[in-house]
């Protein structure tokens, strides 16, 4: 009930005369909503955290760039076409490195997202020609206004955290939990956890990318040190870890909270937030490992099972 | 020819820097299987401390190693004892996020204490270049080579002939069976951190008279020190050369033979080759968790 | 020929032979027994069946079919499933949402038939009044039980079981060995591995005995107590044994 009193709250919050720069501020932690839910479908769920989660975005982003700015296609399809590029390329990155176990994992992961900010950056340079314009950069065309954007990032949060939802329901949520928990044991009871894992990645991935895109076309201007960035996939592994990595609405509790933060200190203390985010980071992992969401739900469980038995 | 052989030499010179400050890297995920991403940091503390002595105090750079060794070997000591101690009993993934918030943490504190601008460490002795066969190598690359090498070596003696050594070895390979034995595994567990650091310290040290030192520079280093040992063997400490010396002739020729930035770009694939086909390093001999 | 038949399996770590040229046979029905001494291959080989290996030689034929060189999850669907001899369940999961997930994969039904045979398969097991539990606060003989529950779950033919029974008191013992003869009474057939020797010989109908890797033995149980190689393999030497 709760829940829908504020989804239509949200809904109309651009008609209720707010300033443009608090429209701006929750389209902002909308995304950041949307990027910290996918990061947890494939980390949170599966306990393989993803170090190059950014690769995806990135590569969405320069897809929808190159679409709109060269090819002059429409938003939507570029946006689309940016989800399906990632998910693809998660396919042969994700089928080696998933099957690596646990920390490497994340190195691999980093190492890819590395390796394409590279190749991205020297592409042209090598190859001799004009394609992602390297450390230039590419710009698009000026778009729509804030409102616009409040739509699509609230879209896309509502789409994201509902297939997380949905995801912990059914019968693959059940399979990655498995694999989180025991994956011999999992893949001893009947789980192809090597499917599985894949098919969570490819997801997360998709909706990177798609979410790459919608940012490119609101800065009108990305270049590769811009989306792939590694701050990017920081902030969504301690947005995941503060609200609680693994649990649905984790996402939407850390992203708030971390994106306020960042909005009061990063114009008069632009290091203090990322010296923070570390701060946060040792905190969570030390004294609450579960993130605030984990930690309710644990001492709910631990009532509900009381009863001796 | 000659350019060929020069860019080789350059990636051995290299190698041996990038072994002397993996080699930390390895010894630390070997003894406790911390995976530990402020590792760069480390090397940023020691160019950046032998950075103020010499320009504060005038004293070479050369000369403020064991300063060095000693303050990055209690700060790794006391790091280890009160903060990553907690979770070395825990998978690997959560020591690496730990050590990464750390990084976040020393980095940017780093960055805005001493701001973004780039420093070098500029000596009497820093522009004479010997001519060896009609290939230029600097004075000062080829001392820092050698000591990087001795401080591989010294790591070694230390791991193989010392009492102490011993007891990290134990505790790498056995921990219940060293507890057993009487080893104190929490009080090694921070010596070989603090041994860790303060070699990665040295190779800062080294570093900061030829390469140019910034805050943010940590973070480059950890990724080298990774590719180092993943291709040398995760844990085995003499793989630690075998990876430096490889990786720093693959960036060397392909800077100069396809251009500097693709290095970046094969080291990373290279990464994440070796992890893919090859997780136990060129030799086999890494851990593989 | 068997419903589950082991030819000439050999497996090698390193130059070690853990598993050499082992040839065994199963009907249906059937509860075979294994034992040997610690280290003598018992658990490599019920890896091999199960695909966690691939065997360096020969082949391991389900109902006729080659199934060596298969994933785990393939030849659980198939048909076998195992217990592993360090339990693990998914801890923060409930105690029916481990079944569940077997159910689900193993024999890849609906969430609502999963979720009944798993409600069935926990009273059978005796554990039906802990189905919200989180598997891991559980006792461990408890936990044993969730791992053959697990294992009855995925719809397997063929059970094999690592050292279930382990560190378990006699009344414990007696319960999960009424248990497996209600198991197999309902048509399923188990190998069982133990180092208990009188659940071993009491529950078996045949016994092979490995020693080194290799079978060394195979016969009913009394057939097997009195072999001369398997007083041998246990005792060091030769002994009479009445």
């Amino acid at each position: 009930m709760v829940v829908v009193l504020i989804t239509v709250g949200l809904l109309i919050v651009p008609f209720g005369g707010f300033s443009e720069y608090f429209i701006r501020l929750l389209a902002i932690i909308f995304l950041w909503i949307g990027k910290t839910g996918c990061w947890n479908i494939i980390s949170g769920f599966t306990g393989y955290i993803d170090f190059g989660a950014v690769g995806y975005y990135g590569i969405g982003s320069y897809v929808t760039a190159l679409l709109m700015s060269k090819g002059h296609a429409p938003f939507l399809i570029s946006i689309l076409v940016s989800g399906v590029v990632s998910a693809l390329i998660a396919l042969p990155v994700g089928l080696p490195t998933l099957r690596l176990r646990g920390a490497y994992f994340g190195i691999a992961t980093l190492a890819f997202a590395e390796a394409m900010k590279q190749i991205i950056l020297e592409f042209d340079k090598t190859v001799g020609v004009n394609f992602f314009e390297g450390p230039h950069g590419i710009t698009l065309p000026i778009g729509p206004k804030n409102e616009f954007f409040y739509y699509i990032g609230f879209g896309v949060m509502i789409i994201v955290i509902g297939i997380a939802y949905w995801i912990r329901r059914s019968k693959l949520g059940y399979a990655l939990r498995a694999i989180h928990e025991a994956e011999h044991a999992a893949e001893l009871s009947g789980v192809d956890t090597l499917r599985t894992k894949v098919k969570a990645y490819m997801i997360s991935a998709f909706f990177l990318g798609l979410i790459g895109g919608v940012e490119t076309y609101w800065l009108t201007y990305i270049t590769p040190h811009m989306v792939f960035d590694l701050l990017i996939t920081i902030q969504m592994v301690v947005m995941s870890l503060l609200g609680g990595i693994g649990t649905v609405f984790g996402p939407v509790v850390g992203a708030s909270f971390l994106t306020i933060i960042y909005e009061l200190l990063h114009r008069d203390f632009p290091y203090t937030y990322t010296i923070i985010v570390g701060f946060i980071i040792v905190v969570v992992v030390l004294l609450m490992p579960k993130g605030i969401i984990g930690t309710l739900q644990t001492k709910r469980v631990i009532q509900k099972t009381r009863p001796a038995e | 020819m000659l350019l060929f052989l020069q860019s080789l030499l350059n990636g051995i010179l290299l190698g041996g820097i990038y072994a002397s400050y993996s080699a930390g890297f390895s010894l630390i995920f070997g003894v406790m299987g911390v995976i530990n991403l402020f590792h760069g940091e480390m090397v940023m503390l020691g160019a950046f401390l032998t950075y103020w002595v010499f320009t504060l105090f005038h004293i070479d750079p050369f000369l403020t190693i064991p300063l060095s060794i000693i303050s990055l070997f209690i700060f790794g000591y006391l790091v280890q004892r009160f903060v990553i101690n907690r979770v070395v009993e825990e998978p690997p993934m959560i020591s690496y996020i730990l050590t990464f918030g750390i990084h976040l943490i020393i980095a940017y504190t780093a960055l805005w204490i001493w701001t973004a601008d780039f420093r070098t460490v500029t000596t009497s002795y820093s522009g004479f270049n010997a001519n060896i066969g009609g290939m230029i190598v600097p004075y000062a690359r080829l001392a820092t080579f050698g000591l990087a090498l001795l401080v591989v070596v010294g790591l070694y003696i230390l791991l193989y002939k010392s009492e102490v050594g011993r007891a990290i070895q134990a505790t790498a390979q056995d921990k219940e069976m060293a507890r057993l034995m009487g080893v104190n595994i929490n009080r090694i567990y921070a010596i070989t951190f603090g041994v860790g650091a303060a070699i990665t310290g040295i190779a800062g040290s080294l570093i900061s008279t030829y390469f140019i030192i910034f805050p943010q520079m940590g973070l480059p280093y950890t990724i080298i020190a990774f590719c180092v040992v993943v291709l040398g063997g995760m844990g085995y400490i003499p793989g630690a050369l075998w990876g430096g010396l490889v990786l720093g002739v693959v960036q060397s020729l392909t800077a100069t033979y396809l251009n500097a930035g693709l290095s970046g770009a094969f080291t990373f694939i290279l990464l994440f080759m070796m992890l893919v086909v090859r997780p136990a390093g060129i030799l086999g001999k890494g851990v593989v968790e | 020929m068997g419903l589950l038949e082991g030819r000439n399996l050999t497996k090698y770590f390193g130059a070690l032979a853990a598993v050499n040229s082992v040839d065994f046979s199963v009907e249906k029905g059937e509860i075979l027994g294994m034992i040997g001494p610690n280290g003598a291959g018992k658990s490599t080989l019920f890896n091999v069946i199960m695909g966690v290996y691939k065997p360096d030689r020969g082949e391991v034929v389900l109902k006729g079919r080659t199934v060596s060189g298969l994933k785990p999850h393939q030849i659980c669907r198939m048909g076998i499933a195992k217990t592993s001899q360090i339990v693990q369940p998914f801890a923060q999961m409930s105690v029916l949402e481990n079944v569940l997930v077997a159910g689900l994969y193993g024999r890849n039904l609906s969430l609502a038939d999963a979720t009944r045979e798993a409600e069935e398969i926990l009273e059978l097991v005796d554990l039906g009044g802990l189905k919200e539990i989180a598997s891991g606060s559980i006792t461990v003989p408890r936990r044993r039980r969730l791992e053959l529950a697990r294992a009855i779950a995925t719809g397997a033919e063929i059970i094999l079981l690592d050292e279930n029974m382990a560190g378990l008191n006699p009344t414990e013992i007696e319960e999960v060995l009424k248990l497996l003869r209600k198991i197999r009474n309902q048509g399923k057939t188990l190998i069982v591995v133990e180092h208990i020797m009188r659940v071993v010989m009491g529950i078996s109908d045949r016994i092979i005995v490995l020693n080194y890797g290799e079978k060394i033995a195979e016969g009913t149980p009394s057939e097997v107590a009195n072999d001369e190689k398997v007083i041998e393999a246990y005792l060091g030497e030769k002994v009479c044994f009445v």
